[in-house]
């Protein structure tokens, strides 16, 4: 009950009131004791009970009866303050259960406990709240108080255990759920207080639940099977928090809208976050990883997180693809993913533009980035060597496209797009691989070198595949480039022909393919001699040919080739095949049983001594051969006991060297020239730029080089120790 | 020991056999003296080298592509004239070599 200071605050706001009501005349004893009544009526009706006591059985009428009474004399507010009052003394019993209920929480960590905290203070509120009819002030009042009261004593840990009976709720189903819960929150005044709190486990749970299903899973879309998830798991429950108080479907669709719009755009972003994360193997995986691409271009529609991925993008190809320990082919492999996968999310190619200009700069310093382009232009389809995709329709490479904007599919430049983006109107693969250089040239003389190659190394008289491949260039880098390479295909019908005809005049061993000089690369020279039989083999030849075509002769390239032969031994036959050097010696051989390796190479002219005695350890290998002092080697008439078991039988001993200078070979070889150049020049000079360096090359005669090359020749100087650089400067090591 | 070969793919060119024998054969290249290409190359207007754009001897012992020679005769400035000698032109009749 109030306390004697209150009552006697009353008893004096009473005669106060009472004045006033009485204009000042002598009072009226009845009303006063009635309005006496009255208060005592409500403020016994008000009075904040313990939950363990009985309620008292009230008569509505008179409450209501007292309450008017009570407002026409103009006590409410009176009877408020004084209620509020008891309600403040009161509330230790509320204290008292949040601290026995939050002390079981710590113990247990179960979110149990705070529910039924929860539900607990939900009694509280019911057996105080005053009743809606009594007028809005008095439950506003009451509310505020209430909820003022409750927040104060509740813990800074209730937050934590809250958040958790929520997580809990989420797992259960709708029916499942505690309504009174859900309507404690909102009387409460929780679900208001912890809305963001709310959320955040809907956010978290979404998040888990787009971790645990999509990461790694890129083999198909994973973004209507999450929405369908969204409707059948979260949007029920999202119906507790959001759609309280919805009388029909159509309402509570309306009251969802904004909140789910939000948690769909979680969705999208979460996926979003691990698609980016995982971009690199993602591209590695394409095009099993289509479905992922999928999403994420869907995703990216709603979630504007295009600089993320590019970001994303960029540092992984930074840590993983641009090193020195990288293959060039796997670059180009991985490039030519990334152009795919962003054509996917990307068809205007903003992202790719952004992406790729790393990647192209790299690849343009490394020395075999062409050549590698180049191989995989003409290798067979089976090998996976290819960069081309199959499907894709061959097409003449196509030069960087100038907007047109009679086009009518001309489409603005997306906003991200930055001022330096050309739209790239979607070209092959090829082509984009080629614009890595400024110019094609070199892409046709390295086409030209692997084509040579390819063809010389063809003994069987089948270049089908070849003539295939020029082909399908010609209509990619056009005709006039390739036309040396019809003069190639040319020369190896003609040879097959004049070598039907050299048959019908006398059987022939020899079958050359002859080229026509200036129209082939150049190729690895040597002047060899054959010495013995292969000697009039080939004499034997060249008459038949001159006989054939009266007006020419035949020049041997007598160190490339292949030799099949037996090797007749008196306990042994070893049939191999070699290239003509390791023929020769051997040939050699059949006039005496012991060679020096002077000797050797004076019979067969000018070969280099390290070139002679690696042809003559294949023989050794071969156990045709031993090895003496004083580099001499012996014939083993019978095999070598000593040296281990030598397999008779058939070998293949070609090598794997290419006949054809490189198209890198013959630069480094020109290079070589202007060194003594620099040379000079830094040693009159000091140290210079890049660029310097260049500009006096250009007096050099016949200096071609643009400063890129040059840069790359200056690498490898420095690589070999000849020079050092620091910042930008280059100078003479003369360390 | 016998050695028998039994196949040898082998690496041959072919050139011009205009006479001018030299052994190593890349040493002074020859020319045609019109359109400054190497004979075992092809005139200007060709595409293919070796017998589809042959060489055309002279008397004078001076020797072209068949085509460039034919061109320039053409021309009335040539006045039917070696165009290396001036001396009135007059094709050779090839020696079969090989002897
Ligand atoms: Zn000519
Ligand atoms: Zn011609
Ligand atoms: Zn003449």
């Amino acid at each position: 009950m109030a306390s004697d200071a209150l009552r006697n605050q009353v008893a004096t706001k009473w005669q106060e009131s009472f004045n006033r009501l009485n204009r000042g005349s002598p009072g009226i004893s009845g009303l006063m004791l009635f309005s006496e009544q009255a208060w005592t009526v409500a403020s016994a009706f008000l009075y904040p009970r313990d939950l363990g006591e009985p309620p008292k059985d009230f008569n509505n009428q008179k409450i209501r009866t007292a309450f008017d009474v009570l407002m026409q004399c103009r006590m409410l507010p009176m009877l408020l303050e004084s209620f509020v009052e008891d309600m403040r003394k009161r509330q230790h019993l509320i204290t008292r259960d949040v601290e026995e209920y939050m002390a079981q929480y710590e113990a247990t960590n179960s979110p149990s406990t705070i529910a039924s905290l929860i539900l607990r203070l939900a009694d509280w509120y019911a057996t105080w709240a005053p009743g809606g009819e009594l007028g809005h002030t008095i439950s506003a009042a009451f509310v505020t108080a209430f909820q003022t009261h409750i927040f104060s004593v509740l813990p800074p840990a209730f937050a934590g255990g809250f958040k958790r009976l929520i997580a809990s709720t989420l797992e259960l189903s709708t029916e499942a759920q505690d309504s009174r819960l859900w309507t404690a929150f909102e009387v409460l005044g929780l679900a208001d207080r912890y809305e963001a709190l709310i959320a955040s486990v809907c956010y978290e749970h979404i998040e888990e639940h787009v971790l645990a299903t999509c990461k790694g899973k890129w083999d198909e879309p994973m973004l209507p099977t999450l929405r369908e998830w969204m409707a059948d798991n979260v949007l029920p429950w999202m119906l507790l928090p959001y759609a309280r108080g919805a009388k029909t479907t159509d309402e509570a669709k309306t009251m969802l809208q904004g909140v789910g719009s939000r948690f769909d755009f979680h969705v999208c972003k979460t996926l979003c976050d691990l698609r980016t994360q995982e971009v690199f193997d993602i591209v590695i995986d394409y095009p099993d990883s289509t479905p992922a691409l999928q999403d994420l271009k869907e995703c990216l529609q709603r979630v504007d997180q295009r600089a993320q991925l590019v970001q994303a993008i960029r540092k992984a190809n930074k840590r993983r693809l641009l090193h020195p320990g990288a293959d060039t082919k796997d670059i180009l492999t991985q490039y030519v993913s990334i152009i795919r996968c962003l054509r996917i999310i990307d068809p205007p190619g903003v992202l790719l533009f952004k992406v790729a200009d790393p990647i192209r700069r790299y690849l343009r310093e490394r020395p075999d980035t062409i050549r590698s382009i180049v191989a995989s232009l003409v290798a067979d389809s089976e090998s996976g060597d290819s960069l081309v995709d199959e499907n894709e329709p061959i097409q003449p490479l196509s030069v960087a496209q100038i907007d047109d904007y009679m086009d009518p599919n001309w489409e603005p430049e997306p906003i991200d797009a930055g001022p330096e983006f050309r739209t790239n109107k979607p070209s092959d693969v090829i082509s984009t691989l080629v614009s890595i250089y400024d110019s094609k040239d070199l892409f046709i003389k390295e086409l030209q070198v692997l084509l040579a190659q390819r063809l010389l190394a063809v003994t069987d008289g089948d270049y089908e595949k070849e003539r295939r491949n020029i082909e399908i260039l010609k209509i990619r880098f056009g005709e006039a480039p390739l036309q040396v390479c019809e003069v190639m295909l040319r020369d190896m019908t003609d040879s097959r022909r004049i070598d039907q005809h050299v048959k019908t005049q006398q059987p022939s061993i020899l079958h050359p393919t002859i080229i026509s000089r200036h129209f082939w690369p150049q190729l690895q020279s040597s002047k060899i001699v054959m010495p013995g039989q292969l000697r009039s083999i080939q004499e034997s030849y060249s008459k038949e040919y001159t006989l054939f075509k009266p007006d020419k002769k035949l020049r041997w390239l007598s160190h490339l080739g292949t030799v099949n032969l037996d090797i007749q031994l008196q306990d042994r036959t070893i049939t191999a095949d070699v290239p003509p050097l390791e023929a020769a010696f051997i040939e050699l051989f059949s006039e005496k049983d012991s060679w020096s390796v002077e000797e050797l190479i004076s019979r067969v002219g000018a070969v280099e001594r390290g070139v002679a005695v690696k042809a003559l350890l294949t023989w050794v290998d071969l156990g045709v051969l031993k090895e003496e002092e004083g580099h001499t080697f012996r014939l083993l008439e019978t095999a070598d006991s000593s040296g281990g078991l030598r397999p008779s039988g058939s070998r293949t001993i070609i090598d794997e060297q290419p006949t054809v200078v490189t198209v890198q070979q013959q630069q480094a070889e020109q290079m070589r020239v202007y060194w003594k150049f620099i040379e000079g020049m830094l040693t009159n000079l000091g140290s210079l730029p890049l660029d310097r360096i260049q500009t006096m090359l250009k007096f050099a005669q016949g200096y071609d080089r643009t400063v890129d090359q040059l840069a790359g020749f200056m690498e490898a100087a420095r690589r070999e120790g000849l020079v050092t650089v620091r910042e930008g400067l280059w100078r003479l090591n003369r360390g | 020991m016998k050695v028998v070969i039994n196949r040898w793919h082998a690496i041959a060119q072919w050139q011009w056999d205009t006479g001018r024998t030299d052994e190593h054969g890349d040493t002074e290249e020859d020319v045609c003296g019109i359109c400054r290409v190497p004979f075992e190359g092809c005139c200007p207007t060709c595409k293919m080298p070796g017998d589809d754009c042959p060489l055309i001897w002279g008397e004078c012992s001076h020797v072209f592509h068949m085509h460039c020679l034919l061109k320039w005769i053409g021309t009335p400035a040539s006045k039917q004239q070696c165009p290396m000698d001036r001396r009135p032109w007059v094709t050779a009749e090839r020696k079969v070599s090989g002897s």
